[in-house]
């Protein structure tokens, strides 16, 4: 039981970082139609910038806010002004593509310019373990479901309670409408983009201790981003941070109960039973097309 | 005279905006129904039900008696039920010829039958003749896209009469085409409806295109019928006129 | 086909028979490469540039196909009974993915063939007992037909080239007849495509289950080819590799995955230079490359000419008017 109660936390955990990565990843899909391929690779490169901060003599506080800011510039405004803008005129296949090779270039990037070692990465606390019945729970873990809850409430809040997050989502839902209703729809589609940005370099921080930083993090981490995505329903917010939540629980429990050699099959058998299933997802709704 | 078009109730709703909110009627074989209406009365979600575009969230279609709602707008074709659409759809990559073949091919024979037998699945004669029946003779090696508007939308209605179909919804035929080529349009639908003795259904707004084709006319107003009869008629209707106020 | 392209084709078939005769053993190891890999790119081909779906496990059917000859041969499987078995799996399986994946939008497909991918990886390395895990199998035997053995390089290599002329001439026979305007019409317009009676469903099914019997195909001349294969050539990386050869090559385009073949395979040759940075090189021409030509190498050969039609052509259009029949 004890043990159990602490792959739950630390699944919680994983679960949280991945419904960061799949709602940044699912809003950038419903206001601009954009399937970023490269979405792993988006959470793998604010740790690299956050360690060349670190390495250029700024404290651990400060270089995260600077890879924060650095991930808003490159990941947020140079991502949309450079390849998706482009590419919208061609169609969603042509785009898709871009992402692909832009996941590529991004790796490859980081393995060269960097290194392709894994790198350690500091932790938000210091790791210590607390007992809670029975259980060793490390404080790593808490800390991180305490920063994603927090980071999820104040998206959940910005969505919802301001004027803002309402204009977004109704860019989201219907862009010709939010268009006759005076919502100014492209810079509605720019804010998605920033905060996507926003998103997956908070990811980053939360995930490069456990992972370290690595130029492959991207591959599994865009593959729990899609996956969730696709669990809690392709064009549903909601949707996204539930299938990131069960996903991180099930893969952790999978990892400890199921052989360690097929510990990455697991996801990939959730995401085939889902698309089998019930492929609108778990909150999705089924999409019509008209003429 | 037997119906071989029945909707009946049929509702439509996107969340909380009701397009089409219990609509019924029959459309009689060798008729040329009109179905007129303002701007976002419905016509076009009402037809996208009625075709499988969409599912509709109440109500029945039924086809020669056949319960047909929800069915894929693929088999709803081999059924017999052809349409045009509102915005222009023809493949302008491919040539006048091999849009009028592709219209006609997936009636032909099996899938596997397709893969090994001619390349024009036995349609070349039946598309000679089609392009001579709309006069776009010296058009047909010419890629689609090349094609005027009016000339295209000539060919959008040549391809739904490919398969030989029954019913053919024809959603704004007239829209955007100029006058000559609009008298050329009607006589050819009404050359065709009298050779072939088929049953349309056409949403039109332009009124004397639809007084000159139609034979019976229905009028649809913020997702209801508000009026059906003869052209002539509808016309004179002080319901009709009202709902057309500002138009 | 234009007299131009006819004459491109031409000269193009004649390099290929006469190239193993000019080229050391490493060069024709090079060109049987590009003719195998064509075979994966013609498959990927139909699935992204004819029926529109992005497929990233092309590479994993390849190694599905790899391993089926691999394992088969050395049983005393006769070559072409196994090179028909993995064409035929590598169909079924195709078949079994896309079938569930495509009833959705959202190109699905994209996100079920990357997961497939991996999982392929996953069965390949951990399941030694048959695939002899991460030692890879070596040695596959180059078959013999009718007294005609192709263990030699330039043997070997007209074997490849011979069956990439016949399933090219296959595939240019199914594209000729009314599924290849079926899946023109798919392409282009599907709802319209629809409402004419064709079943989108089935035939963008069928453009990925042979797309992916090719990849099979392609897989079954590589085992022989390289003669040692392991899990980590048919992952992630060989998938990416054949997309970016159908875009380079231009998608749609019948000779586009002849072109793209040819550059991936010559391509970190030339950038060798570049020590390594040739991926990233690679990657950064694939975006520039989406957003000012998407349509490939031969799509910008399409357009010049084109252009230089169009000028010739500019006096004839005028003459064109409206007016069927008044």
């Amino acid at each position: 039981m004890a043990s159990f109660i602490q792959l739950l936390v630390s699944g919680l955990a994983t679960g949280a970082i991945y419904a960061l990565i799949a709602v940044g990843f699912t809003l950038l899909w419903q206001t601009s139609q954009t399937i970023n391929f490269a979405q792993g690779e988006f959470v793998m490169l604010p740790a690299f910038f956050i360690l060349a901060a670190m390495n250029a003599g700024a404290p651990f506080w400060l270089a995260c806010l600077i890879g924060i800011a650095l991930s808003i510039v490159i990941l947020g405004i140079l991502f949309k002004v450079i390849i998706v803008d482009p590419m919208l005129k061609y169609g969603v296949l042509p785009l898709v593509i871009s992402t692909i090779a832009l996941s590529l270039f991004l790796k490859e990037s980081a393995k060269d310019f960097y290194s392709s070692q894994a790198q350690p990465f500091p932790t938000l606390v210091p790791a210590t373990d607390i007992h809670i019945f029975d259980a060793v729970v490390s404080t790593q873990s808490l800390a991180v479901l305490a920063v994603a809850i927090l980071t999820v409430t104040a998206l959940n809040i910005l969505l919802n309670k301001t004027r803002l997050g309402r204009q977004m989502q109704a860019t989201a839902q219907n862009p010709t409408l939010a268009r006759i209703l005076g919502i100014p729809v492209q810079r509605m589609v720019l804010y998605t983009f920033l905060l996507n940005a926003v998103l997956v370099a908070i990811a980053s921080i939360l995930v490069s201790p456990i992972y370290l930083a690595k130029f492959t993090n991207g591959e599994t981490l865009g593959m729990a981003a899609f996956i969730a995505a696709i669990i809690g329903g392709f064009n549903q917010v909601r949707g996204a941070i539930l299938g990131g939540v069960i996903l991180g629980v099930l893969d952790n429990l999978s990892a400890a109960y199921i052989s360690s050699q097929y510990r990455g099959a697991f996801p990939l058998i959730v995401l085939i039973a889902v698309i089998l299933l019930r492929p609108q997802g778990l909150l999705g709704r089924i999409e019509e097309r008209t003429v | 005279m037997t119906a071989v078009l029945e909707v009946s109730n049929l509702r439509k709703a996107f969340g909380g905006v009701v397009a089409v909110d219990g609509v019924s009627f029959d459309v009689n074989a060798g008729e040329i129904l009109g179905i007129i209406g303002p701007n976002g009365s419905g016509k076009s979600t009402m037809f996208n039900c009625v075709l499988g575009q969409l599912q509709p969230s109440a109500g029945e279609v039924r086809i020669d008696g056949q319960v047909t709602t929800g069915a894929r707008p693929c088999d709803l074709n081999r059924l017999g039920v052809s349409r045009t659409f509102q915005l222009l759809q023809v493949f302008p990559q491919l040539s006048v010829r091999d849009n009028l073949i592709l219209a006609g091919q997936e009636h032909q024979g099996s899938m596997a039958s397709r893969l090994f037998g001619r390349a024009d699945a036995g349609l070349g004669e039946a598309a000679t003749r089609m392009i001579e029946f709309f006069r776009l003779s010296h058009l047909a090696e010419e890629q689609a896209g090349s094609l005027s508007y009016g000339q295209q939308k000539l060919l959008d209605a040549a391809m739904a009469f490919m398969a030989g179909p029954r019913l053919v919804l024809l959603d704004e035929p007239a829209g955007g085409v100029n006058l000559t080529m609009l008298g050329h349009l009607r006589e050819r639908l009404q050359a065709y409806h009298a050779e072939h003795k088929a049953t349309f259904v056409v949403i039109e707004h332009q009124m004397e295109f639809v007084m000159a084709l139609c034979t019976r006319v229905l009028v649809l107003a913020e997702g209801r019928i508000i009026a059906e009869g003869a052209p002539h008629d509808i016309r004179r209707n002080p319901i009709v006129i009202e709902a057309y106020l500002g138009h | 086909m234009t007299r131009l392209g006819t004459l491109a084709v031409i000269i193009a078939v004649a390099v290929a028979i006469a190239a193993p005769f000019f080229l050391k053993p490493y060069g024709i190891f090079l060109i049987s490469t590009w003719a195998v890999l064509t075979i994966a790119a013609i498959g990927l081909n139909l699935t992204l540039g004819y029926a529109g779906q992005i497929s990233l496990a092309q590479g994993a059917f390849v190694g599905i196909g790899a391993y089926t000859v691999a394992l088969l041969t050395p049983l005393g499987v006769p070559f072409f009974v196994a090179f028909f078995a993995a064409g035929l799996l590598c169909f079924a399986v195709g078949w079994g993915l896309g079938y569930p994946a495509l009833r959705v939008q959202h190109h699905y497909l994209a996100f079920v063939t990357l997961a497939f991918t991996t999982l392929v990886f996953l069965v390949l390395r951990n399941e030694e007992w048959l695939t002899n895990g991460i030692y890879g199998i070596t040695g596959t035997a180059r078959p013999t037909i009718s007294g005609w053995k192709t263990s030699g390089a330039r043997d070997f290599y007209f074997l490849c080239l011979g069956v990439l002329a016949l399933l090219s001439l296959a595939t240019w026979w199914m594209l000729r007849s009314p599924w290849g305007r079926a899946f023109v019409a798919l392409r282009e317009n599907s709802i319209r495509a629809l409402s004419l009676g064709l079943d989108t469903r089935r035939y963008t099914l069928m453009a990925f289950a042979i797309g992916s019997s090719l990849g099979g195909l392609s897989g079954a001349l590589y085992a022989p080819l390289v003669q040692f294969i392991e899990p980590n050539s048919f992952a992630l990386g060989l998938s990416f590799n054949l997309l970016l050869m159908v875009i380079v090559g231009g998608s749609g385009n019948f000779f586009g995955p002849f072109v793209g073949a040819l550059v991936a395979v010559l391509l970190p040759e030339w950038l060798r230079i570049t020590q390594g940075y040739y991926l990233i090189i690679y990657a950064a021409a694939i975006m520039v490359m989406m957003a000012f030509c998407p349509s490939g190498l031969l799509g910008l050969v399409e357009r010049a000419i084109r252009a230089l039609n169009g000028r010739r052509a500019d006096a004839t259009t005028s003459v064109r008017a409206e007016g069927a029949g008044t």
